[in-house]
This record gives structure tokens, sequence and C-alpha cells, in this order.
């Protein structure tokens, strides 16, 4: 089904609405955001007048309707076919979800442990956002290749500031051609366009349970800006690391410890799955690290993982065997 | 979770009340029980802190924490559930501390400390959990089942009421103003809510008692902001911004409206109001300040667009905030009772990251073409015209006086306001205040009897102002408020207007037109004793209640 919004300037908002979906949810999935504010028929806020087509409306509080034919709240109208939708506001009011497109300057670049680069970058200032690094602890940012229309997804691993700064670690994948250009040519001073920020993988501020954090790699990069967050905001829920690692020499000693002085409750697993002689914390792969944690733990945490596809699986799979619900896990897939 | 404060209450399909995993204004269950928890802990204070002051040794800094508890649970205000566990182990604290005081002042006073049951009693679980098993008790419809609905109504309007004086005191405490007998009324009332009072005659009696305090808090906030700001005048006020950097401050507090003036003075940075933060404008110290250079926007439902086109960080003080959006999380700041799980809160008046974000964002391009309102008209500005206005009234050149205001909020049915303001006579005078004003505060309504015909006297707390302008009018005429050519037309939203609303009806003011619905925890008895008892009328449409007042007045 079709649905057509019309502004109070006329302005004509058209966008597909599937069967059983009411036209806020298909508007902010087309990416158009009316004003709305309860979502569930109470507020009146999105309110609106249908002209054309059939509809039915799901429960919702009298007070909220607009009086008339035809009058409707947006979030409890579902179209019976295709529908066309008068709004009182304009154009203007309608939000989009605007993903912006911004110069950066390399102005760092150096090891992270065995095997990646962190990365600095900062923002040009820009006529809307100004210097703002605006994003939300967990999401990414893709880069391009200067000259090239190559651009690779990487987290950011610092917090949002007003600086322009950004930060990455960039596993070096051998061949790949982001990690190709780092290694080879990019220079401090060259610039190259930053599309973000992107992403839905981000703390759940409102969630009362403890978490459990698990990545490894460039995997660390989110969970690390996820924990200085915690920090920032002296965030006290109970939070368990899980850093896993091939080898001791790629993990980033000095960030932890820097965490853990900032975030008394934070507890750390360091796991390497080929440790060398003398590695005296745990040996494996992550996910069975996370066995051994879940094994203990006396509330099923919020669990955010971020790592290649195949560490997600089996961390996954372990936190679902140790009866953590679909809808505590929070997975965010990075290239290997 | 149940809560049924607001005015935009879940009424989905005629049942009142939220009762789900989130409320209409987006507080989730676990933080509406752990408000719940913290009021019934408040009344527990209540009961010792009455106590301690009838025997002359109260003690301020809980009755402060009291208020400034009760002031996170209004509507809009505190979503944060961490916030609601420090609170909620203050408040075990500061009870025992009430306690051990009230046993020792007790003996002193050569008598026998009482033995108080309920809240006064209650032990705090230090879990989540453990809390939320322990909510039940704290229901605002705990015992509905045997002493029925219309104690159950009568008991939330005095809470709610209740929680509209403390904000406001609040508001007059940080600006300096505290007084002994607020602290003890605020006490008194707790302590009777801690009874579980079945009484339905003295429910009312403690609800109009409510209504007198609250006048008497109206009263020292307003002795606060002139005395702290100045005497409101007549002020223009710019309603399209000027090119620069910029903040804009929201909500409800003018004090921490002037310290980020201050914070901001000689940085390049413009500061623009918000919602009811317009009235700022006309008080001359805050108006002294050149970079407060308009208003922005439009009440506070509309804030999720306003603030995220708005190109510079947001202030949001005291109350009046809803879930902020992914595009303006990281520049809006919290201060005072107000709070988000994940938005920065400004600790001890410290704004340099607000002052770092605007310096980083890029502020308005340009100056838009110039457009204006006028405020400031409180009590002694109109008051100063007085001979003016009754001479007016005598000629005939008014005829009636309109007073329009209360909250705003996003309903269909508010358009009412519009148009009430809109089809008003051209003979008669419209007052406003709160932020009910911006349904129709850009209108020109013109000139009457040489005087502005729309007079906006500013925050909903200045509905002292208006009382001091009934009274006085009604002194000139040498008749009641109620004989005047004066009707009434008040909008509400959250708690702060249910105290107003009490100290209307204690006032003795009648036929107040009170809307857009009416409140869920009023039954039909209850409803029926407001009308009766105190002649309060819900709306029907605009033109037929103007035709409706007019006549009032005729007959």
């Amino acid at each position: 089904m079709v649905v057509t919004l019309v502004t109070r300037d006329a302005a004509r908002l058209e966008f597909p609405c599937a069967s059983g979906q009411d036209v806020m949810a298909a508007a902010e999935a087309a990416g158009l955001y009316p004003p709305s504010m309860c979502h569930e028929g109470s507020c009146g806020l999105c309110q609106a007048r249908v002209v054309d087509g059939a509809y039915e409306m799901g429960p919702h509080s009298a007070a909220a309707l607009p009086a008339g034919p035809g009058g409707v709240l947006l979030c409890r109208c579902l179209p019976q076919g295709d529908l066309t939708v008068e709004l009182p506001c304009t154009d203007a009011q309608v939000g989009r979800h605007k993903i912006p497109v911004r110069e950066a300057v390399i102005e760092a670049m150096g090891p992270a442990g065995a095997g990646a680069v962190a990365l600095t970058l900062r923002l040009k200032p820009h006529a809307e956002l100004g210097l703002a690094a605006d994003f939300i602890p967990g999401q990414y940012m893709e880069l391009t290749i200067p000259g090239t229309e190559i651009c690779r997804a990487y987290s950011l691993a610092n917090l949002p500031n007003w600086d322009g700064r950004l930060d990455f670690i960039i596993r070096l994948v051998p061949g790949g051609a982001f990690s190709t250009w780092l290694s080879e040519r990019a220079a401090v001073g060259d610039a190259l366009n930053v599309r973000g920020p992107l992403g839905h993988f981000v703390l759940d501020e409102a969630s009362p349970r403890p978490r459990c954090l698990v990545g490894g790699g460039c995997g660390m990069a989110p969970i690390l800006s996820m924990l200085r967050h915690m920090a920032d905001f002296q965030d006290s829920t109970p939070v368990h690391l899980i850093y896993g690692a091939n080898r001791e020499d790629e993990l980033l000693s000095e960030e932890i410890e820097t965490l853990r002085a900032a975030l008394p409750q934070l507890e750390v697993t360091l796991s390497v799955w080929h440790p060398g002689p003398g590695w005296g914390g745990f040996a494996g792969t992550a996910a069975q690290a996370l066995e051994t944690y879940l094994a203990d733990a006396a509330d099923t945490p919020d669990i955010y993982v971020c790592g290649p596809p195949k560490m997600l699986d089996a961390v996954t799979a372990a936190a679902r065997a140790r009866g953590v619900p679909e809808a505590q896990i929070f997975a965010e897939r990075v290239q290997s | 979770m149940f809560c049924f404060q607001c005015e935009q209450t879940s009424r989905a399909d005629g049942v009142a009340g939220c009762h789900s995993a989130k409320g209409v204004c987006g507080k989730d269950e676990t933080t509406a029980d752990l408000q719940d928890v913290l009021i019934y802990q408040l009344k527990g204070l209540g009961q010792y802190s009455a106590r301690l002051h009838k025997l002359g040794q109260p003690d301020w800094a809980a009755d402060s924490f009291i208020m400034y508890g009760l002031f996170t649970t209004l509507t809009n205000v505190n979503f944060n559930r961490a916030v609601f566990m420090e609170l909620i182990a203050e408040a075990a604290r500061i009870r025992d501390r009430l306690r051990d005081a009230y046993e020792a002042a007790s003996v002193k006073a050569g008598k026998v400390p009482e033995q108080l049951s309920g809240p006064a009693r209650f032990e705090p679980s230090d879990t989540l959990p453990g809390l939320l098993a322990q909510a039940n008790v704290a229901s605002v419809r705990a015992g509905a089942e045997v002493v029925g609905e219309d104690v159950v109504g009568l008991r939330a309007l005095v809470l709610y009421g209740l929680k509209g004086v403390a904000a406001y005191a609040h508001h007059a405490e940080v600006l300096g103003q505290a007084k002994d007998e607020i602290y003890a009324g605020i006490a008194h009332a707790l302590d009777f809510l801690a009874t579980d009072p079945v009484d339905i005659n003295a429910l009312l009696e403690e609800a109009l008692a409510l209504g007198h305090l609250n006048y008497a808090v109206m009263e020292t906030l307003d002795a606060a902001n002139t005395g702290n700001f100045g005497t409101p005048a007549p002020t223009s006020v710019r309603t399209t911004p000027v090119a620069g950097k910029a903040i804009l401050v929201s909500g409800h507090d003018l004090r921490d409206l002037h310290n980020i003036l201050e914070a901001t003075k000689d940085k390049g940075i413009n500061v623009y109001t918000h919602g009811e933060m317009l009235p700022a404008h006309g008080y001359p110290k805050l108006h002294a300040y050149p970079h407060l250079a308009g208003n922005y926007g439009g009440a506070w439902q509309n804030q999720q667009a306003e603030f995220a086109a708005f190109p510079g960080p947001i202030v949001m003080t005291s109350n009046c905030l809803i879930e902020p959006q992914a595009s303006y999380r990281n520049r809006i700041f919290t201060a005072g009772p107000v709070g988000w799980p994940g938005i920065r809160h400004i600790k001890n008046d410290d704004y340099a990251q607000v002052v770092q974000a605007a310096l980083a964002m890029p502020g308005f391009a340009e100056t838009a073409p110039e457009k204006t309102i006028l405020v400031g008209f409180a009590r002694d500005t109109v008051l100063s015209v007085a001979g003016t206005v009754v001479d007016a009234v005598k000629s005939g050149a008014i005829k009636h006086f309109f007073l329009i205001g209360g909250c705003d909020g996003a309903a269909p049915g508010r358009n009412y306001y519009t148009d009430f303001a809109d089809h008003a006579p051209k003979d008669t005078m419209v007052l406003t205040l709160g932020c009910g004003k911006y349904r129709f505060n850009t209108h020109d309504f013109g000139t009457i009897g040489g005087l502005p015909r729309l007079l906006d006297i500013g925050q909903c707390n200045d509905t002292y102002s208006a009382i001091q302008i009934a009274l006085a009018l009604a002194n000139a005429f040498e008749c009641g408020v109620n004989d005047l050519p004066l009707s009434l037309v008040v909008s509400w939203f959250e708690q702060k207007a249910a105290a107003v609303l009490l100290t209307l009806l204690a006032l003795g003011v009648r036929n107040v037109r009170l809307g857009p619905s009416l409140p869920a925890f009023l039954t039909p008895t209850l409803l029926n004793v407001l009308v009766e008892k105190f002649g309060v009328l819900p709306i029907t449409t605009a033109d037929a209640d103007i035709a409706a007042s007019l006549n009032r007045q005729a007959a």
C-alpha cells in the first residue's frame, strides 16, 4: 500500500506501508519523522486527517483524536489500502534522517597492539554541525580512501566531543584496500571523506541489567567507546569486559588499565586463544570466557559483542545456551 | 505501573491511567514504580517532619530534600531510574535522622515519642528487584478495593496538588526564599496522606488547605523572582533569531537562566529562551544582558522538532522534558530536578561544557527579519495603569476580561484556546500566562482603551499576579472577584496547574472553565462536587463558551 502525506505547505511525501503497519512506523521506516511523542495514541501530537482511502484505528484516547471526518493519529492509523493524509504541520517540521558526509584530516597514526593501527582524524568545520564530532558510543563511520570510491566502516573508539576528533582502531588486513592505503600511502595531513554516524550497536541506557561487553581486535573500538562513556557519566551499572585476542601482544593493556581506574566496578577477563608460555590469564576464545562468566553470574546480563562473524556466532551460541534471551544480546559484525 | 496524574494520561478505549510498560510521557514502568516508592518514603519523612515542626525543631535540610524529591516525580521531569535509586537511599538515611531527632526532641519536651507506623517505618530494599517488589504498597491505587474510587481520587488530588506546591516552593528556595510555614505545610500534607485518610470532607478540606498554601508559595516565588531580577516591565521580545552562536534555555527556572547568562557573558554567544522561559525577558535584570537575544520556538510539546532545528546546545531546566532525539542527544543538558538516562546533567552550576558546545557549533548563519511579541504585564505593570483600565470598563471600551492560560500540550482539542482568543470580541481584553499562551500569542490583538489588548502576565506561577490584578479591580469596583466581568479559561497538563486550580478554588473563584479534558483521577462524584460547590465548568466550543461567559456577566 502507498501512503501519501500532504503537509500544510502542500509538500507530498509518499512511502510504502505494509499490512498491519501503522502510518507513523511506515513513515519512520522511510526516513520521515512527522511530529510524534507517545507512539501509543494518547498525546495527540501526530494528529492528522485522512482525505482519501480506508483505514482502521488501533487503541487510542478519544481526547487525543482530532474531531471531524477522517481525524486520525498517525501512530494508530492502519491503512486498508492506499491512503492520502493531510498533516497540520509544514514540510520543514517533518524530520528527515540525514547522514552527513564530512571532510576530515589525518592527525595521527600509530600502533595499537600488534597488527593494528590507532588512527586519529580531525573533522573540518561544517556549515551546520560546526566542530561537533557527534555520535552515540558504539556507532561507526564509513571512511573513503582518498581519490577512490572505496569505503570501509570502522567503529569509533573515543567519545562524542566538540573538537571534531574521531579515533579508530584499524585492524591491518594483509592485501586489504584500506589497510594497504593506511600502511603504505596515508600520511598525517591527508584529507578523506567520513560518512556517519551509523549503526544501532549502542548501550540500552534504560536497562536495569548488568552488562557484559565482549570484544577483540578491532571489535574493541566500540566496546572501548561504551566503557569510556560509562566512565564519563560515572555510570555505576555493574559491567564485565571479556577482551579476546589471538596472542597477548594484541591486547591494549594500557587502555584497559586507564578504564579500570576510571570505572571502579569494571571487571575484566583477558582471554588469549594462543597464549605464549607464562600467560596467567584465561586461555581460550572469548566465547569460552563468556561461558565461564555466565556460569557464575547471578543475573543474566545485557551482552554487547563486537567481532568477526565466527566469533559472534560462538558468543551468541554460548549466551543462548546459558539462557540469555535474544533481546538481551546486542551484536555488531566486523570484517575478520 | 499505574499513573494518571497528567492531562494526556492514557484513556485508550475508555480506561483511564497508564498501566503498561511505558507511560504516555515516556517514563518506563520501573521508573514509575521507583517514583511511587520515593513518594511513599517522603510521606514517612513528612510524618516525622510535621511533628518536629510542632516541637519547634524543624530540619530544614530534610524539608528541602522532601520538596526536591516531590519535584522529581512531576510529569516530564525525571526519567532516570539511577537518580531514583539514589534518592530512595538518601530518603532512608534522612528518615533515620529525623526519627532520632524527633525522639530526642520529644523527650526534651517531656513527651513520650509516638511510635509511628506506615511510611515512617518503611525500609527500602537495597536492590532494584527488591524495590520493585515493594512498590505495590506505594501505588496511587493502593487500597482502592477497600476505600473506593472517590477516596483514591481525592487522595490523588491532594498528592498531585502537593507536587505542584513543592515544585513552586523549590523554585523560590533556590532563589533564597524559603519559609518555615511552607516547609511545615508540605510536611503536614504528607503526614495527612500517611494516615491513609478515608473521610471525603477531610480530604476536600486538605485539598483546599493546599490551595491556600500554594497561594503563599506563589507569593513567595513572586517575591523571589522580583527580589532577584526586578519588577517585570513591558518588554518587546524578538521571536526570530539573530546571526551568531546560540544557546537555548527551556524549562522553568529563572535562577538557572541567570547563571547561564553570567557564564556566557562577553563570549559572543546569544541566549534564547524557549517555552515557559519566555517571561524572563520581562525582568529588568535579565533583560539587561544584551546577549539575551530573544525567544525561540513555542511550548514544550514541540521541543523535539524545535531542539533538532536549533543550531546550538540546549539547557532544559527544572521540568518539561520529553525524550531527547538522536540528533540532539549530545547537545542537550539538564539542570535541577529534571533528567534523562544518558543525557549530561549540569552539576554545581558549571556550564563550561555548554559554552564549549555553543562555540563549536555554527549558530545561526543569518539574522532573520525581526518579529516581536510583548511580555512583562505582571501585577505592577497592570496595576500602574489601573485607573486607565477602570475608566475603560466604566466607559464600556472594555466589556470583559478573559484570562486564557495555563499549560499547553499536544491534544487536538487545544485549538479551542486559539479559537477562544481569536474569537473573543474586540471590546474584550485577553490576559494570559503559562505556556498555553503559545496557542495565540503571535496573533495581532490590537489595542483597547489605549492599552495592548493581549497582556502576557508571565509564567504559570504568575497566577499570583493575575489574582492581585483581579483583587485590585474588585476593590476599585467595590465588588467580589466573582462579580467582575472576568472569565477564567484554564488549560492544564501537569501538577503545577493542579496546585494553581486548588488555589483558585480555595480563594472562592467560581466558574473556572477547565480543559481540554478533566483530570482522570476525578471520579464523576468528585467532578460533581467541583461543579456544584465551585462552579467549575468543562469546555464546550469556543464560541459557545465566549457567549456563555458574556451572558453570565450580563445576567
